[in-house]
């Protein structure tokens, strides 16, 4: 794989698909999980650019999930990116706290991804 | 719209209806159980998943209403929002709208949805107390982004003499263990234009000892070249913005910015007057001045240490105590354990199933014919291969038929909505008790069971439940029940509907029948016969005809749709003590285990699960008189078919006759057959519409050697068989 790869991390099949689409069509390897425990399983060593995830999630929440992630040597610097809602901006702080520096506010068009995206990685 | 975003509003339609079946159940728990966070939780994330990927979709509507409704949630959730019976059944109401919305994607806007759903908004305000403004924050976007303007002040003192912008970069120790590349957001700027210089400044590199390779010490100056705006290179930097300093000057700055800039930089104290000064320039914008306030007073707080970051980051990063984390990751596990199973599973279009498991039936008819091959060939080996493969497939078969089996509980649980909305209509008190809910059966069947069972539910708490003065006079707790139970019973699926009401009364039945011809008046009929009789067209006892269940249409087409899943349903009632009906199905639709019988030249399938026994047709004390035929079977009658004089097939061998004992329902009857051929896997193949007026067969299949075997349907043979013993007495 030459590409970078991008963890995409939502509940919602849809925003996956659509995140997961988007980031495919600008040339990025997606890898997709359904939840902060499920992300974690597929944080198994291979490099990855970059972790977009969801932050109200089953299972996991996606707060969790970025503390667990930063625990892991291997993704200690990888950046990660929060979906937040313009009503939970504590969530946000929370995020942030958590070693989540980067953001994509809910709803966004796709170039509107893209462009936050490549902020920190290009393809 | 982008094809790939119609696919995925495909998805957020489905994911979206799958949700609020959820938040259904998971309200209709709550009431029992108000205090249950997780119930709360779930309802909540239905909520706000649903209103994240409306968004998404630019479905103002949904996103508008579901909005509301979340906060409420989140109120609740924080416990600012007691969760009362009235509160729920309008959130249900809510659902409902929102579910309504949905189904209305890209359909014309309908403005009387609009209003519902204001009208239902304001019953939840009332019902919450209030809609909550503080939490229900509606800030806009980033306030802190002001005015993208370029105000360049060309008025007073020397400006600078090339075209570029000027960005002057400090980064924070932290942005490399932030998962920030300086380097990204300079080659990301440099998609934006032209970078025609870069000097870094190494200024704040500590000695190599005292170097901690994870923090970042640099610092950039990039002349810029671009025709972007401010704002577009500001947010470039959007990222690093907040702990990091980041400053851009318009081309043709006035000398003195640079000189500021270059003064307070070198000295990294005084990013105040900095500050200040720039916006009173007109090149700063808020923004930028309230990020070097919280610059500068996080600079106070570290001033009294020389090197204070190193230290700080190492408490922060030793703050959390792993011991609490994993205590607490644990704790949380344990709770979603269930719920993790279903969201490890997969969605598969209900098409592609459908196809493997006809493949698999096809495979199953090959792997017949092989197998007839294989034993006329009498090849040892070949057939022992055969066996192998026989098994492996009958393997597949099974699996493969799994994949389609769902739990019945979510269907069982839609019931809790339909009870409560029924009995309040009817002023009745009702609880429904679920049992079995993890049973599972074909979700083809699961589909069609819906509507049968909804008409026997509501007709248990219309006709069986009694009103509440009446229980109590006759000493029952005043709450009625229903319940749904399931259950698998040898190879079939039991699905139960029984109430605590006033049971059917056999006389009552069988008077109204007698009056409506269904029963001859000198017939005699055992108490199961009579019970059965409900389910026949035109008999209703109740007198007063209530809007809800009709006008005693409603048991035959339960009945017909229950038989057209070659179900069968079983009655019992005891009066006064209540009413329990039994719709006993198939596991699956498409195959069967069967008993092959050869019937003249033709094959014929009989459901292995109706099938009782065996007999041999001479032994037995044969009866003819007026043209019926029946036996005795050790002392019982036992009616019987000719199933050769039934189909006109050719009687044109000489094979000993048996009788093959079938049972539908309470009643048996005989079924007379040339050969027995054994068990048999049956693939069934639905006969075409034309054939759906013969009666006494169900369908067809196809045997190993390639020919077509007809499918017996037990029922209507039974009764057929019934029939001629009746005319006979």
């Amino acid at each position: 794989m030459s590409g970078k790869t991008i963890l995409v991390v939502d509940d919602s099949a849809s925003i996956r698909q659509v995140i997961g689409m988007t980031l495919k069509g600008a040339g990025y390897d997606v890898i997709e999980a359904c939840d902060g425990k499920d992300a974690l399983s597929k944080l198994n060593g291979d490099k990855l650019n970059l972790i977009i995830t969801d932050v109200n999630m089953p299972n996991m929440d996606g707060i969790t999930f970025i503390k667990e992630a930063k625990k892991l040597p291997r993704y200690k610097f990888t950046p990660i990116m929060v979906l937040t809602t313009e009503s939970q901006d504590t969530k946000k702080k929370e995020g942030q706290a958590a070693g989540a520096k980067a953001w994509v506010v809910k709803p966004f068009q796709p170039p509107q991804l893209l462009a936050a995206v490549s902020k920190l990685v290009l393809p | 719209m982008t094809d790939f975003m119609e696919q995925a509003q495909e998805t957020f339609v489905n994911e979206s209806l799958d949700l609020l079946q959820d938040m259904e159940s998971s309200l209709n728990q709550l009431v029992d159980d108000p205090a249950n966070d997780e119930l709360i939780n779930s309802v909540f994330r239905a909520a706000h998943t649903i209103k994240g990927s409306a968004g998404l979709f630019g479905q103002d509507a949904i996103v508008a209403f579901t909005h509301k409704v979340e906060n409420v949630l989140d109120r609740v959730r924080d416990g600012e929002v007691a969760i009362t019976a009235p509160l729920v059944e309008v959130l249900l109401e809510c659902r409902d709208h929102i579910e309504v919305l949905i189904e209305a994607l890209g359909e014309e806007p309908d403005p009387t949805l609009h209003q519902q759903g204001e009208a239902l908004l304001a019953a939840l305000m009332q019902q919450a107390g209030g809609d909550g403004a503080a939490t229900a924050v509606e800030s806009t976007t980033q306030l802190a982004q002001t005015d993208d303007s370029v105000v360049v002040s060309r008025e007073e003192g020397p400006q600078v003499e090339n075209d570029n912008w000027h960005i002057s970069l400090r980064f924070h120790a932290d942005v490399l263990r932030n998962g920030m590349d300086p380097l990204a957001f300079l080659r990301y700027l440099a998609t934006l234009g032209e970078i025609v210089n870069v000097a870094t400044l190494v200024d704040q590199m500590p000695n190599v000892e005292e170097m901690d390779p994870e923090s970042c010490y640099l610092g950039m100056e990039v002349s810029f070249r671009s025709e972007a705006d401010k704002q577009t290179i500001m947010d470039v930097f959007e990222f690093v913005m907040e702990d990091s300093s980041v400053v851009v000057l318009p081309p043709r700055s006035k000398l003195s910015e640079y000189t500021d800039l270059i003064e307070t930089l070198s000295e990294s104290e005084d990013e105040r007057r900095l500050g200040e000064l720039l916006v009173s320039v007109g090149a700063l914008s808020t923004h930028e001045l309230e990020k070097a306030l919280s610059r500068q007073q996080l600079d106070q707080l570290q001033h009294p240490e020389q090197h204070p970051r190193l230290g700080e980051i190492l408490v922060e990063q030793h703050a959390v105590d792993s011991n609490t984390v994993t205590a607490a990751l644990k704790k949380q596990q344990a709770q979603h354990e269930r719920k993790m199973k279903e969201s490890r599973s997969i969605r598969v279009d209900a098409e592609r199933l459908d196809q493997l498991i006809n493949l698999v039936g096809e495979l199953v008819i090959a792997g017949a014919g092989t197998g007839l091959k294989a034993q006329q060939l009498g090849d040892e080996d070949l057939l022992e291969s055969v066996s192998l493969i026989s098994r492996l497939v009958e393997e597949i078969r099974d699996r493969s038929l799994r994949l389609r089996m769902v739990q019945i509980g979510e269907t069982f649980n839609r019931f809790n909505r339909v009870v409560r909305d029924v009995s309040k209509e009817l002023g009745k008190s009702i609880k429904l008790v679920i049992e079995g809910a993890d049973t599972e059966l074909d979700k083809s069947v699961v589909e069609k069971i819906g509507d049968p069972l909804t008409h026997l539910v509501r007709n248990s708490i219309d006709h069986g439940i009694e009103s509440a003065e009446e229980r109590l006079a006759k000493g029952k707790p005043e709450q009625g029940t229903v319940t749904l139970n399931a259950y698998h019973d040898s190879g079939n699926i039991v699905i139960e509907v029984s109430d605590d009401g006033g049971g059917i009364d056999p006389d009552k039945v069988l008077a109204k029948a007698r009056a409506n011809g269904l029963v001859a008046p000198e017939q005699h009929l055992s108490r199961a016969e009579v019970l059965r009789l409900i389910l026949e067209a035109g008999l209703s006892t109740k007198e007063a005809v209530s809007n809800l269940s009709g006008r005693g249409v409603g048991m035959d087409v339960v009945k017909r749709n229950v038989e057209s899943l070659r179900g069968q349903i079983e009655v019992d009632s005891e009066l006064g003590a209540g009413t329990s009906i039994r719709v006993r199905l198939p596991l699956t639709l498409s195959i069967i285990d069967g008993f092959l019988v050869g019937v003249g030249d033709a094959s014929y399938v009989i459901p292995l699960d109706s099938v009782e026994e065996c007999i041999e047709y001479e032994q037995l004390e044969k009866v003819r008189d007026h043209g019926g035929d029946y036996i005795s079977l050790r002392g019982e009658v036992l009616p019987f078919l000719d199933l050769r004089t039934l189909f006109g097939e050719r009687k044109d061998r000489d094979n000993r006759e048996n009788i093959v004992v079938v049972r539908s329902g309470g009643a048996k009857a005989g079924l007379v057959v040339d050969e027995l051929l054994g068990e048999y896997q049956t693939v069934i193949k639905p006969l075409s519409q034309i054939f759906s007026k013969l009666s006494g067969i169900s369908g067809s299949t196809i045997l190993g050697s390639g020919e077509v075997a007809m499918i017996l349907e037990v029922n209507s043979l039974v009764s057929e068989a019934e029939q001629r013993t009746l005319h006979l007495s």
